[in-house]
Protein backbone atom coordinates (compact mmCIF):
# COMPACT_ATOMS: atom_id res chain seq x y z
CA UNK A 1 0.00 0.00 0.00
CA UNK A 2 1.70 3.39 -1.06
CA UNK A 3 1.85 6.45 0.96
CA UNK A 4 -1.17 7.72 -1.02
CA UNK A 5 -4.14 4.82 -0.75
CA UNK A 6 -6.58 6.63 0.68
CA UNK A 7 -9.03 3.70 0.65
CA UNK A 8 -7.93 0.03 0.95
CA UNK A 9 -10.08 -3.10 1.39
CA UNK A 10 -9.18 -6.44 0.77
CA UNK A 11 -11.75 -9.58 0.57
CA UNK A 12 -14.31 -7.58 2.40
CA UNK A 13 -17.84 -9.60 2.84
CA UNK A 14 -21.10 -8.05 4.11
CA UNK A 15 -23.98 -10.55 4.23
CA UNK A 16 -27.61 -9.76 5.42
CA UNK A 17 -29.68 -12.53 6.39
CA UNK A 18 -29.84 -14.52 3.03
CA UNK A 19 -28.32 -11.47 0.49
CA UNK A 20 -24.78 -10.75 -0.07
CA UNK A 21 -24.82 -7.42 -0.03
CA UNK A 22 -20.60 -7.27 -0.65
CA UNK A 23 -18.84 -10.23 -2.06
CA UNK A 24 -14.96 -9.90 -1.79
CA UNK A 25 -14.24 -6.72 -2.32
CA UNK A 26 -10.42 -5.78 -3.23
CA UNK A 27 -10.30 -1.98 -4.07
CA UNK A 28 -7.55 0.52 -3.91
CA UNK A 29 -8.31 3.73 -4.04
CA UNK A 30 -5.60 6.72 -4.40
CA UNK A 31 -5.83 10.46 -2.42
CA UNK A 32 -6.65 13.26 -4.51
CA UNK A 33 -9.03 11.90 -7.47
CA UNK A 34 -12.68 12.12 -8.00
CA UNK A 35 -14.25 8.50 -8.20
CA UNK A 36 -17.72 6.94 -9.28
CA UNK A 37 -19.05 4.32 -7.33
CA UNK A 38 -21.84 3.02 -9.94
CA UNK A 39 -24.22 0.27 -9.91
CA UNK A 40 -27.92 -0.37 -9.57
CA UNK A 41 -30.19 -0.05 -6.39
CA UNK A 42 -29.38 -2.69 -3.88
CA UNK A 43 -26.13 -3.55 -5.68
CA UNK A 44 -24.19 -2.33 -2.84
CA UNK A 45 -22.97 1.00 -2.55
CA UNK A 46 -24.55 2.31 0.03
CA UNK A 47 -23.28 -1.17 2.12
CA UNK A 48 -19.62 -0.49 0.95
CA UNK A 49 -19.10 3.35 1.88
CA UNK A 50 -20.67 2.66 5.17
CA UNK A 51 -17.98 0.17 6.21
CA UNK A 52 -15.73 2.56 4.52
CA UNK A 53 -17.12 5.22 6.98
CA UNK A 54 -17.46 3.29 9.94
CA UNK A 55 -21.32 3.49 9.89
CA UNK A 56 -21.36 0.00 9.67
CA UNK A 57 -18.33 -3.07 9.87
CA UNK A 58 -17.94 -5.83 7.53
CA UNK A 59 -18.81 -9.79 8.08
CA UNK A 60 -15.45 -10.95 6.95
CA UNK A 61 -11.92 -9.07 5.45
CA UNK A 62 -10.82 -5.31 6.27
CA UNK A 63 -11.45 -2.08 5.17
CA UNK A 64 -8.96 0.42 5.92
CA UNK A 65 -8.88 4.20 5.72
CA UNK A 66 -5.73 5.85 5.83
CA UNK A 67 -3.71 2.71 6.64
CA UNK A 68 -6.62 2.68 9.51
CA UNK A 69 -9.78 0.33 10.56
CA UNK A 70 -12.76 3.47 10.42
CA UNK A 71 -14.97 1.70 12.62
CA UNK A 72 -15.55 3.56 16.21
CA UNK A 73 -11.79 4.84 15.52
CA UNK A 74 -12.01 8.39 15.95
CA UNK A 75 -9.04 10.31 14.60
CA UNK A 76 -10.17 8.71 11.09
CA UNK A 77 -13.62 9.07 11.18
CA UNK A 78 -12.49 12.73 11.90
CA UNK A 79 -11.06 13.11 8.26
CA UNK A 80 -14.68 11.42 6.57
CA UNK A 81 -17.61 12.57 5.75
CA UNK A 82 -20.29 10.49 4.53
CA UNK A 83 -23.61 11.96 4.49
CA UNK A 84 -26.34 9.04 3.32
CA UNK A 85 -28.75 9.85 0.54
CA UNK A 86 -31.56 9.07 3.66
CA UNK A 87 -29.62 10.62 5.95
CA UNK A 88 -31.45 11.18 9.00
CA UNK A 89 -31.77 14.98 11.08
CA UNK A 90 -32.71 15.40 14.64
CA UNK A 91 -36.31 15.86 14.52
CA UNK A 92 -36.43 19.92 15.65
CA UNK A 93 -33.30 20.54 14.04
CA UNK A 94 -33.31 23.76 11.55
CA UNK A 95 -31.12 23.76 8.53
CA UNK A 96 -28.67 26.25 10.17
CA UNK A 97 -28.37 24.16 13.16
CA UNK A 98 -27.36 21.20 11.20
CA UNK A 99 -25.14 23.08 9.37
CA UNK A 100 -24.04 24.60 13.32
CA UNK A 101 -23.26 20.75 14.26
CA UNK A 102 -21.40 20.23 11.04
CA UNK A 103 -18.93 22.81 11.63
CA UNK A 104 -18.06 21.50 14.92
CA UNK A 105 -17.45 17.91 13.54
CA UNK A 106 -15.64 18.77 10.49
CA UNK A 107 -12.30 20.19 11.08
CA UNK A 108 -12.01 21.70 7.82
CA UNK A 109 -15.52 23.63 7.66
CA UNK A 110 -15.80 26.14 5.52
CA UNK A 111 -18.33 28.24 6.81
CA UNK A 112 -18.03 30.84 3.60
CA UNK A 113 -18.45 28.09 0.94
CA UNK A 114 -21.30 26.46 2.83
CA UNK A 115 -22.76 30.34 2.76
CA UNK A 116 -22.69 30.34 -0.82
CA UNK A 117 -24.01 26.98 -1.70
CA UNK A 118 -26.84 28.06 0.39
CA UNK A 119 -27.49 30.76 -2.03
CA UNK A 120 -27.03 28.35 -4.99
CA UNK A 121 -29.38 26.11 -3.85
CA UNK A 122 -31.90 28.64 -2.50
CA UNK A 123 -32.18 26.74 0.69
CA UNK A 124 -34.20 28.67 3.53
CA UNK A 125 -32.17 27.62 6.54
CA UNK A 126 -35.09 28.88 9.02
CA UNK A 127 -36.68 26.10 8.10
CA UNK A 128 -37.07 23.17 10.11
CA UNK A 129 -35.59 19.72 8.16
CA UNK A 130 -38.43 17.69 8.29
CA UNK A 131 -40.20 20.40 6.94
CA UNK A 132 -37.83 20.33 3.41
CA UNK A 133 -38.66 18.61 -0.02
CA UNK A 134 -36.59 16.05 -1.43
CA UNK A 135 -34.66 18.59 -3.47
CA UNK A 136 -34.04 20.79 -0.49
CA UNK A 137 -33.01 17.75 1.87
CA UNK A 138 -30.46 16.42 -0.89
CA UNK A 139 -28.80 19.66 -0.89
CA UNK A 140 -28.35 20.23 2.57
CA UNK A 141 -26.18 16.79 2.13
CA UNK A 142 -24.64 18.18 -0.47
CA UNK A 143 -23.76 21.40 1.68
CA UNK A 144 -22.31 19.66 4.29
CA UNK A 145 -20.32 17.26 1.78
CA UNK A 146 -18.46 19.93 -0.04
CA UNK A 147 -18.38 22.29 3.00
CA UNK A 148 -17.06 19.86 5.43
CA UNK A 149 -14.11 19.60 3.14
CA UNK A 150 -13.08 16.55 4.95
CA UNK A 151 -10.26 14.17 3.07
CA UNK A 152 -12.53 11.94 2.12
CA UNK A 153 -15.84 13.15 0.78
CA UNK A 154 -18.79 10.59 0.12
CA UNK A 155 -21.47 11.48 -1.72
CA UNK A 156 -24.43 9.17 -1.67
CA UNK A 157 -26.77 9.60 -4.95
CA UNK A 158 -26.50 13.50 -4.04
CA UNK A 159 -28.32 14.61 -6.91
CA UNK A 160 -32.28 12.93 -5.81
CA UNK A 161 -35.03 15.49 -6.23
CA UNK A 162 -32.03 18.27 -7.00
CA UNK A 163 -33.13 19.75 -10.85
CA UNK A 164 -31.38 19.95 -13.89
CA UNK A 165 -30.08 23.59 -12.42
CA UNK A 166 -29.17 22.74 -9.18
CA UNK A 167 -27.41 19.83 -10.73
CA UNK A 168 -25.38 21.70 -12.41
CA UNK A 169 -24.65 23.74 -9.57
CA UNK A 170 -23.38 21.08 -7.64
CA UNK A 171 -21.23 19.55 -10.45
CA UNK A 172 -19.56 23.35 -11.18
CA UNK A 173 -18.86 23.90 -7.31
CA UNK A 174 -17.50 20.46 -6.96
CA UNK A 175 -15.44 20.84 -9.47
CA UNK A 176 -14.12 24.25 -8.59
CA UNK A 177 -13.32 23.65 -5.09
CA UNK A 178 -11.44 20.17 -6.11
CA UNK A 179 -9.28 22.20 -7.59
CA UNK A 180 -8.42 24.66 -5.23
CA UNK A 181 -9.18 21.30 -2.35
CA UNK A 182 -7.84 18.35 -3.47
CA UNK A 183 -9.25 15.68 -1.90
CA UNK A 184 -10.95 11.89 -2.07
CA UNK A 185 -14.16 12.13 -3.68
CA UNK A 186 -16.27 9.15 -3.79
CA UNK A 187 -20.00 10.24 -6.09
CA UNK A 188 -22.54 7.25 -6.33
CA UNK A 189 -24.68 7.46 -8.35
CA UNK A 190 -26.69 6.00 -11.07
CA UNK A 191 -27.28 9.40 -13.41
CA UNK A 192 -23.91 7.91 -14.82
CA UNK A 193 -23.59 9.93 -18.08
CA UNK A 194 -24.19 13.23 -16.21
CA UNK A 195 -21.40 12.66 -13.99
CA UNK A 196 -19.08 10.92 -16.05
CA UNK A 197 -16.89 13.96 -17.02
CA UNK A 198 -16.33 14.36 -13.60
CA UNK A 199 -14.89 11.58 -12.75
CA UNK A 200 -11.13 9.94 -12.76
CA UNK A 201 -12.11 6.79 -11.85
CA UNK A 202 -14.65 4.51 -12.41
CA UNK A 203 -15.50 1.76 -10.41
CA UNK A 204 -19.01 -0.58 -10.62
CA UNK A 205 -20.80 -2.77 -8.43
CA UNK A 206 -23.19 -5.20 -9.30
CA UNK A 207 -25.01 -8.04 -6.54
CA UNK A 208 -21.93 -7.25 -4.47
CA UNK A 209 -19.32 -7.70 -6.48
CA UNK A 210 -17.09 -5.23 -8.24
CA UNK A 211 -17.71 -5.40 -12.20
CA UNK A 212 -15.36 -2.32 -13.10
CA UNK A 213 -12.51 -0.87 -11.62
CA UNK A 214 -10.85 1.53 -14.12
CA UNK A 215 -9.62 4.56 -15.14
CA UNK A 216 -12.77 6.95 -16.87
CA UNK A 217 -10.33 7.52 -19.79
CA UNK A 218 -9.84 3.23 -20.70
CA UNK A 219 -13.56 3.52 -20.20
CA UNK A 220 -14.55 5.72 -22.96
CA UNK A 221 -12.67 3.69 -26.20
CA UNK A 222 -13.70 0.58 -24.40
CA UNK A 223 -16.40 -0.58 -26.45
CA UNK A 224 -18.28 -0.16 -29.53
CA UNK A 225 -21.34 -0.64 -31.02
CA UNK A 226 -21.34 -1.93 -35.06
CA UNK A 227 -24.45 -1.63 -36.94
CA UNK A 228 -25.56 -3.35 -40.22
CA UNK A 229 -26.17 -6.73 -42.23
CA UNK A 230 -26.62 -9.25 -39.27
CA UNK A 231 -24.16 -11.57 -41.25
CA UNK A 232 -21.30 -9.00 -41.90
CA UNK A 233 -21.54 -7.91 -38.05
CA UNK A 234 -21.04 -11.58 -36.74
CA UNK A 235 -18.06 -11.62 -39.29
CA UNK A 236 -16.72 -8.37 -38.26
CA UNK A 237 -17.26 -8.76 -34.53
CA UNK A 238 -15.39 -12.20 -34.52
CA UNK A 239 -14.66 -13.39 -31.19
CA UNK A 240 -14.61 -10.25 -29.56
CA UNK A 241 -16.51 -10.49 -25.91
CA UNK A 242 -20.38 -9.30 -26.76
CA UNK A 243 -21.99 -6.70 -24.17
CA UNK A 244 -25.43 -6.43 -25.82
CA UNK A 245 -26.78 -7.61 -29.32
CA UNK A 246 -29.83 -5.87 -30.62
CA UNK A 247 -31.62 -7.65 -33.76
CA UNK A 248 -34.28 -5.95 -36.08
CA UNK A 249 -35.03 -8.06 -39.21
CA UNK A 250 -31.59 -8.44 -41.42
CA UNK A 251 -29.68 -5.82 -39.21
CA UNK A 252 -28.09 -6.60 -36.26
CA UNK A 253 -26.25 -3.85 -33.82
CA UNK A 254 -24.10 -5.50 -31.47
CA UNK A 255 -21.88 -3.59 -28.66
CA UNK A 256 -18.58 -5.39 -28.37
CA UNK A 257 -16.21 -4.68 -25.90
CA UNK A 258 -12.70 -4.00 -28.10
CA UNK A 259 -10.74 -1.17 -28.62
CA UNK A 260 -10.87 -0.55 -32.93
CA UNK A 261 -7.72 1.00 -34.13
CA UNK A 262 -7.59 2.54 -37.98
CA UNK A 263 -7.53 -0.31 -39.81
CA UNK A 264 -10.19 -2.01 -38.02
CA UNK A 265 -12.21 1.00 -38.92
CA UNK A 266 -11.84 1.32 -42.26
CA UNK A 267 -12.42 -2.81 -42.84
CA UNK A 268 -15.81 -2.03 -41.27
CA UNK A 269 -16.57 1.25 -43.08
CA UNK A 270 -15.47 -1.05 -46.30
CA UNK A 271 -18.08 -3.72 -45.23
CA UNK A 272 -20.78 -1.26 -45.07
CA UNK A 273 -21.05 -1.64 -41.11
CA UNK A 274 -21.96 1.58 -38.99
CA UNK A 275 -19.64 2.08 -35.93
CA UNK A 276 -21.03 4.43 -32.98
CA UNK A 277 -19.17 5.28 -29.32
CA UNK A 278 -20.64 4.01 -26.71
CA UNK A 279 -21.17 6.47 -23.84
CA UNK A 280 -19.97 5.55 -20.30
CA UNK A 281 -24.04 4.49 -19.07
CA UNK A 282 -24.49 2.44 -21.70
CA UNK A 283 -20.94 0.60 -21.40
CA UNK A 284 -21.55 0.20 -17.44
CA UNK A 285 -24.98 -0.62 -18.47
CA UNK A 286 -24.43 -3.14 -20.69
CA UNK A 287 -20.98 -4.23 -18.68
CA UNK A 288 -23.31 -4.57 -15.43
CA UNK A 289 -26.56 -6.81 -17.01
CA UNK A 290 -24.07 -8.83 -19.27
CA UNK A 291 -23.80 -11.78 -17.24
CA UNK A 292 -20.29 -12.61 -19.07
CA UNK A 293 -18.50 -9.76 -17.64
CA UNK A 294 -17.01 -11.09 -15.48
CA UNK A 295 -15.27 -10.00 -12.28
CA UNK A 296 -11.79 -11.17 -12.31
CA UNK A 297 -11.20 -10.41 -16.54
CA UNK A 298 -12.13 -6.56 -15.69
CA UNK A 299 -9.76 -6.21 -12.62
CA UNK A 300 -6.79 -7.72 -14.12
CA UNK A 301 -7.44 -4.77 -16.55
CA UNK A 302 -7.82 -2.40 -14.22
CA UNK A 303 -4.63 -3.21 -11.92
CA UNK A 304 -2.44 -3.51 -14.88
CA UNK B 1 -12.38 13.72 24.64
CA UNK B 2 -12.66 16.78 22.23
CA UNK B 3 -15.36 15.60 21.02
CA UNK B 4 -17.01 13.89 23.25
CA UNK B 5 -17.50 17.44 24.40
CA UNK B 6 -19.03 18.61 21.30
CA UNK B 7 -21.58 15.90 20.89
CA UNK B 8 -22.70 17.51 24.35
CA UNK B 9 -22.69 20.42 22.66
CA UNK B 10 -24.44 19.03 19.74
CA UNK B 11 -27.10 17.58 21.95
CA UNK B 12 -27.09 21.48 23.15
CA UNK B 13 -28.06 22.65 20.16
CA UNK B 14 -31.71 22.62 20.41
CA UNK B 15 -31.77 24.41 24.17
CA UNK B 16 -35.16 23.59 24.88
CA UNK B 17 -34.33 19.41 24.79
CA UNK B 18 -32.65 19.13 27.73
CA UNK B 19 -32.68 22.67 29.61
CA UNK B 20 -35.74 24.14 29.06
CA UNK B 21 -38.52 21.55 28.56
CA UNK B 22 -37.42 19.70 32.08
CA UNK B 23 -37.79 23.19 33.85
CA UNK B 24 -41.13 24.19 31.83
CA UNK B 25 -42.54 20.80 33.65
CA UNK B 26 -41.29 21.82 36.92
CA UNK B 27 -42.55 25.18 36.70
CA UNK B 28 -46.08 24.29 35.68
CA UNK B 29 -46.16 21.51 38.32
CA UNK B 30 -45.06 23.83 40.94
CA UNK B 31 -47.39 26.42 40.29
CA UNK B 32 -50.53 24.05 39.31
CA UNK B 33 -49.63 22.29 43.23
CA UNK B 34 -49.54 25.55 44.93
CA UNK B 35 -52.72 27.06 43.08
CA UNK B 36 -54.59 23.45 44.42
CA UNK B 37 -52.87 24.17 48.11
CA UNK B 38 -54.19 27.78 47.98
CA UNK B 39 -57.70 26.30 47.24
CA UNK B 40 -57.36 23.48 49.81
CA UNK B 41 -56.65 26.35 52.48
CA UNK B 42 -59.55 28.43 51.40
CA UNK B 43 -62.03 25.57 51.91
CA UNK B 44 -60.55 25.32 55.28
CA UNK B 45 -58.78 21.51 55.07
CA UNK B 46 -56.11 21.35 57.63
CA UNK B 47 -52.82 19.10 58.11
CA UNK B 48 -49.61 19.00 55.94
CA UNK B 49 -50.47 18.66 52.54
CA UNK B 50 -48.16 16.66 49.93
CA UNK B 51 -48.11 17.35 45.91
CA UNK B 52 -46.30 14.35 43.70
CA UNK B 53 -45.22 16.83 41.44
CA UNK B 54 -41.73 17.45 41.97
CA UNK B 55 -41.50 13.79 40.05
CA UNK B 56 -42.72 15.42 36.59
CA UNK B 57 -39.98 16.35 35.17
CA UNK B 58 -38.24 12.51 36.07
CA UNK B 59 -40.97 11.03 33.40
CA UNK B 60 -39.87 13.38 30.88
CA UNK B 61 -36.32 11.82 31.33
CA UNK B 62 -37.50 8.51 30.08
CA UNK B 63 -39.08 10.26 26.78
CA UNK B 64 -35.53 11.67 26.58
CA UNK B 65 -33.58 8.89 26.86
CA UNK B 66 -35.52 7.54 23.73
CA UNK B 67 -35.39 11.06 22.05
CA UNK B 68 -31.66 11.94 22.79
CA UNK B 69 -30.64 8.11 20.61
CA UNK B 70 -33.58 8.11 18.30
CA UNK B 71 -33.12 11.61 17.38
CA UNK B 72 -29.43 12.40 17.86
CA UNK B 73 -27.68 9.33 16.89
CA UNK B 74 -28.22 8.26 13.00
CA UNK B 75 -27.17 12.13 12.72
CA UNK B 76 -24.16 12.07 14.83
CA UNK B 77 -23.08 8.62 12.88
CA UNK B 78 -23.06 11.34 9.67
CA UNK B 79 -21.14 13.87 11.58
CA UNK B 80 -18.44 11.03 11.99
CA UNK B 81 -18.67 10.12 15.48
CA UNK B 82 -17.96 7.01 16.66
CA UNK B 83 -20.78 5.62 19.02
CA UNK B 84 -18.10 5.74 21.73
CA UNK B 85 -18.09 9.20 21.56
CA UNK B 86 -21.90 9.70 20.99
CA UNK B 87 -22.44 7.29 24.02
CA UNK B 88 -20.11 9.42 26.37
CA UNK B 89 -21.04 12.73 25.53
CA UNK B 90 -24.81 12.08 25.54
CA UNK B 91 -25.18 10.31 28.85
CA UNK B 92 -22.47 12.89 30.17
CA UNK B 93 -24.51 15.96 29.49
CA UNK B 94 -27.84 13.97 30.94
CA UNK B 95 -25.51 13.53 33.71
CA UNK B 96 -24.92 16.99 34.06
CA UNK B 97 -28.14 18.05 33.76
CA UNK B 98 -29.48 15.71 36.55
CA UNK B 99 -26.90 17.00 38.69
CA UNK B 100 -27.74 20.64 38.59
CA UNK B 101 -31.65 19.58 38.83
CA UNK B 102 -30.84 17.40 42.07
CA UNK B 103 -28.90 20.30 43.71
CA UNK B 104 -31.99 22.77 42.81
CA UNK B 105 -34.46 20.47 44.10
CA UNK B 106 -32.28 19.75 47.68
CA UNK B 107 -32.17 23.82 47.56
CA UNK B 108 -35.75 24.03 46.83
CA UNK B 109 -36.59 21.63 49.84
CA UNK B 110 -34.84 23.88 52.40
CA UNK B 111 -36.48 26.70 51.26
CA UNK B 112 -39.83 24.95 51.01
CA UNK B 113 -39.15 24.24 55.03
CA UNK B 114 -37.54 28.01 55.99
CA UNK B 115 -41.19 29.16 54.40
CA UNK B 116 -43.18 26.91 56.48
CA UNK B 117 -43.73 24.49 53.08
CA UNK B 118 -44.90 27.82 50.92
CA UNK B 119 -46.61 29.53 53.79
CA UNK B 120 -49.30 26.65 53.30
CA UNK B 121 -47.86 23.82 54.81
CA UNK B 122 -46.85 21.77 51.56
CA UNK B 123 -44.69 19.14 50.93
CA UNK B 124 -43.48 19.35 47.45
CA UNK B 125 -39.79 19.35 47.17
CA UNK B 126 -39.11 18.11 51.04
CA UNK B 127 -41.01 14.83 51.12
CA UNK B 128 -40.44 13.64 54.94
CA UNK B 129 -39.00 10.21 53.58
CA UNK B 130 -36.57 11.77 51.55
CA UNK B 131 -36.29 14.88 53.48
CA UNK B 132 -35.32 13.46 56.71
CA UNK B 133 -31.83 12.47 55.27
CA UNK B 134 -28.51 14.48 54.97
CA UNK B 135 -27.87 16.18 52.01
CA UNK B 136 -25.78 14.08 50.19
CA UNK B 137 -28.14 11.10 50.26
CA UNK B 138 -31.15 13.71 49.45
CA UNK B 139 -29.15 14.55 46.36
CA UNK B 140 -27.94 11.36 45.18
CA UNK B 141 -31.79 9.92 45.82
CA UNK B 142 -32.91 12.52 43.13
CA UNK B 143 -29.91 12.19 40.88
CA UNK B 144 -30.03 8.52 40.69
CA UNK B 145 -33.52 8.44 39.81
CA UNK B 146 -33.11 10.96 36.92
CA UNK B 147 -30.26 8.63 35.81
CA UNK B 148 -32.71 5.73 36.01
CA UNK B 149 -35.49 7.02 33.85
CA UNK B 150 -33.23 8.13 31.13
CA UNK B 151 -31.59 4.90 31.17
CA UNK B 152 -35.05 2.88 31.33
CA UNK B 153 -35.81 4.82 27.97
CA UNK B 154 -31.81 5.20 26.58
CA UNK B 155 -31.83 1.28 26.69
CA UNK B 156 -34.76 0.37 25.75
CA UNK B 157 -34.02 2.71 22.12
CA UNK B 158 -30.87 1.19 21.83
CA UNK B 159 -32.73 -2.29 21.86
CA UNK B 160 -34.95 -1.10 19.63
CA UNK B 161 -32.06 0.49 17.18
CA UNK B 162 -30.49 -2.86 17.01
CA UNK B 163 -33.06 -5.28 16.87
CA UNK B 164 -35.74 -3.66 16.11
CA UNK B 165 -39.42 -4.26 16.85
CA UNK B 166 -38.36 -8.35 17.59
CA UNK B 167 -35.82 -6.78 19.91
CA UNK B 168 -38.32 -4.82 22.42
CA UNK B 169 -40.59 -7.60 22.21
CA UNK B 170 -38.71 -9.97 23.55
CA UNK B 171 -36.94 -7.30 25.83
CA UNK B 172 -40.48 -7.38 27.31
CA UNK B 173 -42.05 -10.53 27.35
CA UNK B 174 -38.81 -11.59 28.90
CA UNK B 175 -38.85 -8.98 31.24
CA UNK B 176 -42.55 -10.42 32.11
CA UNK B 177 -41.20 -13.86 32.54
CA UNK B 178 -38.70 -13.13 35.12
CA UNK B 179 -41.25 -10.87 37.01
CA UNK B 180 -43.45 -13.51 36.98
CA UNK B 181 -41.08 -16.63 37.26
CA UNK B 182 -40.16 -14.36 41.15
CA UNK B 183 -43.76 -14.03 41.90
CA UNK B 184 -44.42 -17.59 41.40
CA UNK B 185 -41.41 -18.25 43.85
CA UNK B 186 -42.35 -16.45 45.97
CA UNK B 187 -46.03 -17.55 46.42
CA UNK B 188 -45.01 -21.26 46.57
CA UNK B 189 -42.50 -20.35 49.31
CA UNK B 190 -44.96 -17.72 50.99
CA UNK B 191 -42.22 -14.74 51.46
CA UNK B 192 -45.04 -12.07 50.50
CA UNK B 193 -44.87 -10.90 54.23
CA UNK B 194 -41.43 -10.78 54.63
CA UNK B 195 -40.96 -9.08 51.24
CA UNK B 196 -43.42 -6.72 52.24
CA UNK B 197 -41.55 -5.89 55.40
CA UNK B 198 -38.16 -5.41 53.31
CA UNK B 199 -40.06 -3.08 50.82
CA UNK B 200 -41.43 -0.75 54.15
CA UNK B 201 -37.81 -0.94 55.71
CA UNK B 202 -36.40 0.82 52.72
CA UNK B 203 -34.35 4.21 53.11
CA UNK B 204 -34.13 6.65 50.70
CA UNK B 205 -30.38 5.78 50.83
CA UNK B 206 -31.15 1.74 50.39
CA UNK B 207 -33.48 2.68 47.41
CA UNK B 208 -30.70 5.08 45.59
CA UNK B 209 -28.03 2.29 46.21
CA UNK B 210 -30.20 -0.17 44.29
CA UNK B 211 -30.87 2.44 41.80
CA UNK B 212 -27.71 2.72 41.33
CA UNK B 213 -26.66 -0.55 40.44
CA UNK B 214 -29.99 -0.93 38.36
CA UNK B 215 -28.64 2.02 36.25
CA UNK B 216 -25.01 1.24 35.86
CA UNK B 217 -26.51 -2.31 34.50
CA UNK B 218 -29.17 -0.36 32.07
CA UNK B 219 -25.96 2.15 31.51
CA UNK B 220 -23.41 -0.61 30.62
CA UNK B 221 -26.11 -2.56 28.76
CA UNK B 222 -26.62 0.33 26.23
CA UNK B 223 -23.32 1.11 25.77
CA UNK B 224 -22.67 -2.65 24.26
CA UNK B 225 -25.57 -2.77 23.29
CA UNK B 226 -25.06 0.92 20.86
CA UNK B 227 -21.26 -0.45 20.07
CA UNK B 228 -22.59 -2.34 16.99
CA UNK B 229 -25.56 -0.46 16.19
CA UNK B 230 -26.72 0.78 12.82
CA UNK B 231 -28.68 4.12 11.81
Amino acid sequence: MSQSTAIATRELTKTYKDVRALDNINLDLEAHRIYGLLGRNGAGKTTLMSILTGQNYPDHGTALIFGHEPFEHDPTLSRICFIRESQKYPEDFKVHQAFTAAAMFFENWDEQLAQNLVQDFGLPTKRRIKKLSRGQLSAVGVIIGMASRAEITFFDEPYLGLDAVARQVFYDRLVEDFAEYPRTIVLSSHLIDEVANLLEHVIVIDKGRIVIDADAEDLRGAAVTVTGEAAKVQEFIGAATVLHRDGLGALSSVTIKTQLDADRREQAKLMGLDLSPVSLQQFVVRSALSETATATGEKTEARS
Amino acid sequence: MNRIIKVARMQLINKATFIGIPLLILASAFLVTLAIWWLVRRNGGDGVLYGGGAQAPMWYFLALGIQALTMTFPFSLGMSISRRSFYLGTVGLFSACALVLSVFYYLMGLVETATGGWGVDGRFFALQWIADNNWFVQIMFYFVLMILLFMMGFFSATIYLRWKTMGVLVLVVGLALILLAAATVITLSGNWVPIGRWMASLTAGSVTLLGTVLALALGSGSYATLRKAMA
